[in-house]
């Protein structure tokens, strides 16, 4: 595989970050960071995917979209290893991945935030971030009894890597409250933290900007070019809001149905009957 | 439950019993210390099948509670002791057993009101563990004032249910089976109970809106239905059971505080057969009644005796290993 | 006025994370422990120290161990009675056969046996949740006291099926078991290991695995996903709890009562300790020790209550009495404050650091 790496993408990318970026001057990625192949998904009769291809490029912003009920959240369920597809073959960073459990996805470098908020209700902001830090840490259990020490300066170490995303994200004040106190619109900020804390290779973000109103997507869609561009995360979204998914991602896949429908940039899939008929409903 | 399911369970359940039967013949073939003949066989399952049905009986007020509110009550237990005190405390006072019948019923209705008034309402969404623990609180504050009130001596409760044992089928094996004519009536009271409730639950109004109040609180409320109503009723109703229950055990038993203890054995009759199912706390009542005695008289004497304390427990664990939702409970698909 | 953390900075991650931050904190809690160990050995009688502070302490070790299974890692169990038989008789077992075993090892390794278990018995956590769990835990009561009390073996073949603790001492002639142990030795004794416990408990919980235990409860499809595996934490919560728990039947046994028999861990002793957690504070160390001293005063309180207002009553009826108000009170706490007197004291805290101007 080539390796052009983020580094090459991060000063194109500039142009992303306008207000409104001039959709032809698209940045352009060749190396290949997931892949998935003829993905069928069913639970019991009912067909939540059927046949799916398509692939994830390193260091670009991919939108998923469709209708309700179009299989996007079970996509990423399966990319992350929370389902498991009955057909087809996911290759992750040149291998082919086996069937496994969410945590051997973390542990590769996948984070993902969720539709509906998926917080640690009982621990405070920055509790819930340093959870991100989990795989990180290496101090055994007896070192963790003692604390002082070896575990303490580890701690500080992470807690200083959290206290940078704390700023990056803006969300200093609410550093001690307990999650659960938090209005929604920082709540989805707070589990974004939470999976730039674990330093991933592919974020998968879940409605990412689900409910909030226009500021506030704002704000949420800088976060998303930012990280991207400034730690060269590779993005998969979910996103129902068009104008932020045609103005922010790089390449975006439609489903409906469980099935692919078009696979582009956003102004060829802006262009595809399929799409427009999926979306405004046709007559038979 | 599907034709196929039931099918397999009318083909099954004798297989079973059939497959146990000639291993334990075969053990008896190997070692003559053991004895098995297939007439104690029968008497002992039979009478294990019958103590099921009384476990199902407790096992039923659980399931109405939780069907009808999303709350594990704990104290369902503590519910049968506190309805069989009241009633033999009335009986002893001069009350004919149906007027007794009657007034305890009336003082279930006003215990299980005042549960609904002073612990769920304050408690409405909360999570379910809280709820949890509130009725172990409930638990202990029945079984304080049931005693409180009525002593914590053994009482007798006898309502005029026979209790010689009858011989059946003496032409089929030597001697008959013995059978506890006791366990029969009680066992005939609860197979009425039983249909009786599945009609109110699957066909009455009240029956929709309290499997619409299961589901979730807040949408039920939002749709008009008076949660506070449905669950006076449900307690009411689960009370009544507890009743039937407190009259079965206390007749066979005598009343008094291991009642409660007993009414645990309801538990893993509940996880066998899943939390929202009634012919489940049936099917898991007879499984657990039948298997434990069965092997507590054939397996107990190899390491000395009353595995029935925990047998129940162990083989509800066990089965969970290998079938997380139970006899008929749905395959569970997390969601996120 | 006096309770503020005005002019108290912070210049390091360090000093933030530190468990007390304030420093009117860090005097009282050194107050308290000068107060456990040098006055209250001198004032308190024989009466204080064998029937209400031994057995505080006791109890607030089988508190903590409940509360990092039930209120830190979110699996509720049923099963803290056997748990504690475990530790009891596996402390006798290993006392009996190797006298010569120093005492205070002889409960960390009777804690190590009890956590193995502890693992044994969670194993179902992994496959069901909630409810489905707190019954199946009922299994590990009833099985290990029908063991303990089926086999003579566990009690060396004791007719009565009571295990004695024979004299065993820290140093020298410090007994802490036995007829020679004195009260105020088992009391000092007793302090220290338990303040030592339960430092090692608060770090565990502020630390890596205390945080994956907390993701576990909290919501554990989100916690598989940021990458922690369900079966590692919610195993070594129930080793680390059981490890608690065995300690605080091993003290039981040989520490508080002397002898002891399976009986007294039946399910009582598990909804016991329950009850403590609840009313002290789900997740919290703390909430372990106010929960565990308000348990063990009550019954006390309501003992000499009648007396002292001149009322007579039978032993039976205020054994029925003391059921009711335990119940009445789980009731009332859940509902009034499900965090428990842990957070009655913080909400307190917050109070004073206004006080006296109400905003």
């Amino acid at each position: 595989m080539s390796s052009t790496d983020t580094s090459m993408a991060a000063p194109e990318s500039d142009q992303a970050l306008g207000a409104q970026p001039p959709a032809e001057i698209a940045r352009r990625f060749d190396e290949v960071l997931l892949s998935v192949d003829e993905i069928s998904l069913s639970f019991g009769g009912v067909k939540a995917l059927t046949g799916i291809s398509f692939d994830i490029r390193k260091g670009e912003i991919r939108a998923i979209i469709g209708p309700n009920g179009a299989g996007k959240t079970s996509m990423l369920n399966v990319i992350n290893g929370f389902y498991h597809p009955q057909e087809g073959t996911i290759t992750y960073q040149g291998e082919v991945r086996k069937q496994m459990r969410p945590h051997r996805a973390a542990k590769q470098g996948i984070a993902r935030t969720f539709q509906n908020v998926a917080l640690f209700k009982g621990m405070s902001t920055l509790d819930n971030i340093m959870t991100g830090r989990l795989l990180k840490m290496k101090r055994n259990l007896f070192w963790q009894a003692l604390y002082w020490g070896p575990n303490l300066k580890e701690e500080i170490e992470h807690r200083e890597v959290c206290e940078r995303i704390i700023d990056f994200l803006e969300i200093q004040s609410i550093r001690k409250t307990p999650v659960g106190r938090l209005p929604y619109g920082l709540q989805k900020r707070v589990e974004l933290a939470r999976a730039l804390a674990m330093e991933p290779t592919l974020l998968l973000l879940d409605e990412p900007m689900a409910g909030m109103n226009v500021e506030e997507k704002e704000d949420m869609s800088r976060f998303v070019l930012d990280v991207n561009e400034e730690f060269g995360t590779t993005i998969a979204l979910i996103e129902h809001d068009m104008g932020v998914v045609m103005d922010i991602s790089d390449r975006v896949v439609v489903l409906d149905y469980g099935r692919k429908l078009a696979d582009g940039t956003p102004d060829e899939v802006r262009g595809n009957q399929a799409v427009i008929d999926a979306y405004l409903g046709v007559s038979h | 439950m599907s034709p196929r399911a039931l099918t397999a369970w009318i083909l099954g359940a004798p297989g079973v019993i059939l497959i146990i039967g000639f291993l334990f013949q075969a053990i008896a073939a190997a070692n003559s210390s053991f004895f098995f003949t297939w007439g104690y066989y029968a008497e002992v399952l039979i009478a294990g099948l019958l103590q099921g049905v009384m476990y199902s009986l407790v096992a039923l007020g659980f399931v109405l509670i939780f069907k009808a509110s999303g709350v594990f009550n704990f104290a369902q237990g503590s519910l049968v002791l506190f309805a069989a005190l009241t009633m033999v405390g009335l009986m002893e006072m001069g009350l004919h057993w149906v007027l007794a019948l009657v007034a305890t019923t009336a003082v279930l209705v006003l215990v299980a009101l005042a549960v609904e008034r002073v612990v769920l309402r304050p408690l409405v969404n909360q999570p379910q563990i809280i709820l949890f623990m509130a009725t172990i609180g409930i638990f202990y504050f029945l079984d304080g004032f049931g005693q409180t009130l009525w002593g914590s001596d053994v009482k007798v409760l006898d309502i005029g249910i026979p209790r010689d044992p009858i011989f059946i089928l003496p032409g089929l094996v030597e001697g008959g089976i013995l059978i506890n004519q006791f366990d029969l009536y009680a066992a005939a009271t609860g197979g009425i109970l039983v249909a009786v409730l599945a009609v109110f639950f699957q066909k009455t109004r009240i029956g929709r809106a309290l499997r619409a109040v299961a589901d979730d609180h807040q949408a039920a409320l939002s749709v008009g239905i008076p949660l506070k109503v449905i669950w006076a009723v449900v307690w009411s109703v689960a009370g009544f059971v507890a009743l039937i229950a407190g009259i079965m055990w206390g007749g066979k038993l005598g009343v008094q505080f291991t009642l409660a203890l007993i009414a645990l054995k309801a538990l893993p009759v509940l996880i066998l057969g899943g939390f929202t199912s009634i012919p489940g706390a049936i099917v898991g009542g007879l499984i657990i009644g039948a298997g434990e005695q069965v092997a507590e008289v054939f397996l107990g004497g190899f390491v000395g005796g009353a595995i029935q304390d925990w047998f129940a427990y162990m083989l509800a664990m066990l089965f969970l290993l290998f079938r997380p939702q139970g006899l008929f409970g749905e395959k569970i698909i997390e969601r996120v | 006025m006096f309770y503020r953390e005005a002019g108290q900075f912070k210049t390091s991650y360090g000093a933030d994370q530190a468990i007390f931050p304030i420093l009117q904190d860090k005097l009282a809690l050194a107050g308290i422990m000068a107060v456990a160990l040098f006055v209250a050995p001198m004032i308190a009688s024989t009466y204080w120290l064998e029937t209400i502070l031994v057995p505080f302490l006791v109890f607030s070790m089988a508190a903590i161990g409940l509360n990092i299974l039930t209120g830190y890692c979110g699996q509720v169990s049923l099963g803290t009675g056997g748990f504690m038989a475990c530790g009891a008789f596996f402390a006798y077992k290993l006392t009996t056969a190797f006298p010569d075993l120093h005492i205070v090892l002889v409960f960390l390794l009777s804690g190590l046996g009890t956590a193995m278990v502890g693992i044994l018995f969670g194993i179902p956590s992994l496959r069901i949740k909630g409810f489905y769990l707190a019954v199946a835990t009922l299994a590990a009561q009833f099985f290990l006291i029908w063991m303990f009390n089926k086999f003579g073996w566990w009690t060396n073949y004791s007719a009565s099926g009571v295990i004695s603790a024979p004299p065993r001492s820290v140093a020298g002639d410090l007994f802490i078991t036995g007829p020679l142990a004195s009260p105020i030795v088992k009391y000092l004794f007793l302090v220290v290991f338990v303040a030592v416990l339960a430092l090692i408990a608060k770090n565990l919980v502020r630390s890596r695995i205390g945080r994956s235990w907390m993701a576990i409860r909290d919501m554990d499809i989100a916690a598989e996903i940021i990458g922690i595996r369900p079966m590692i934490a919610k195993l070594s919560a129930f080793a680390i709890s059981s490890f608690y728990i065995g300690i605080a039947g091993a003290l039981w046994a040989f520490v508080y009562t002397g002898s002891v028999e399976a009986l007294a861990f039946e399910i009582n002793r598990s909804f016991q300790v329950l009850f403590m957690i609840i009313i002290g504070g789900l997740g919290s160390i703390l909430g372990s020790f106010l929960g565990a001293a308000f348990i063990v005063l009550l019954p006390i309180l309501l003992n000499n209550l009648p007396s002292l207002i001149g009322v007579q009553m039978s032993v039976d009826l205020i054994g029925h009495l003391e059921f009711m108000i335990f119940g009445a009170l789980i009731i009332f706490f859940l509902i009034v404050e499900p965090h428990g007197l842990a957070r009655l004291w913080q909400i307190g805290k917050e109070k004073l650091r206004l006080w006296p101007f109400p905003y």
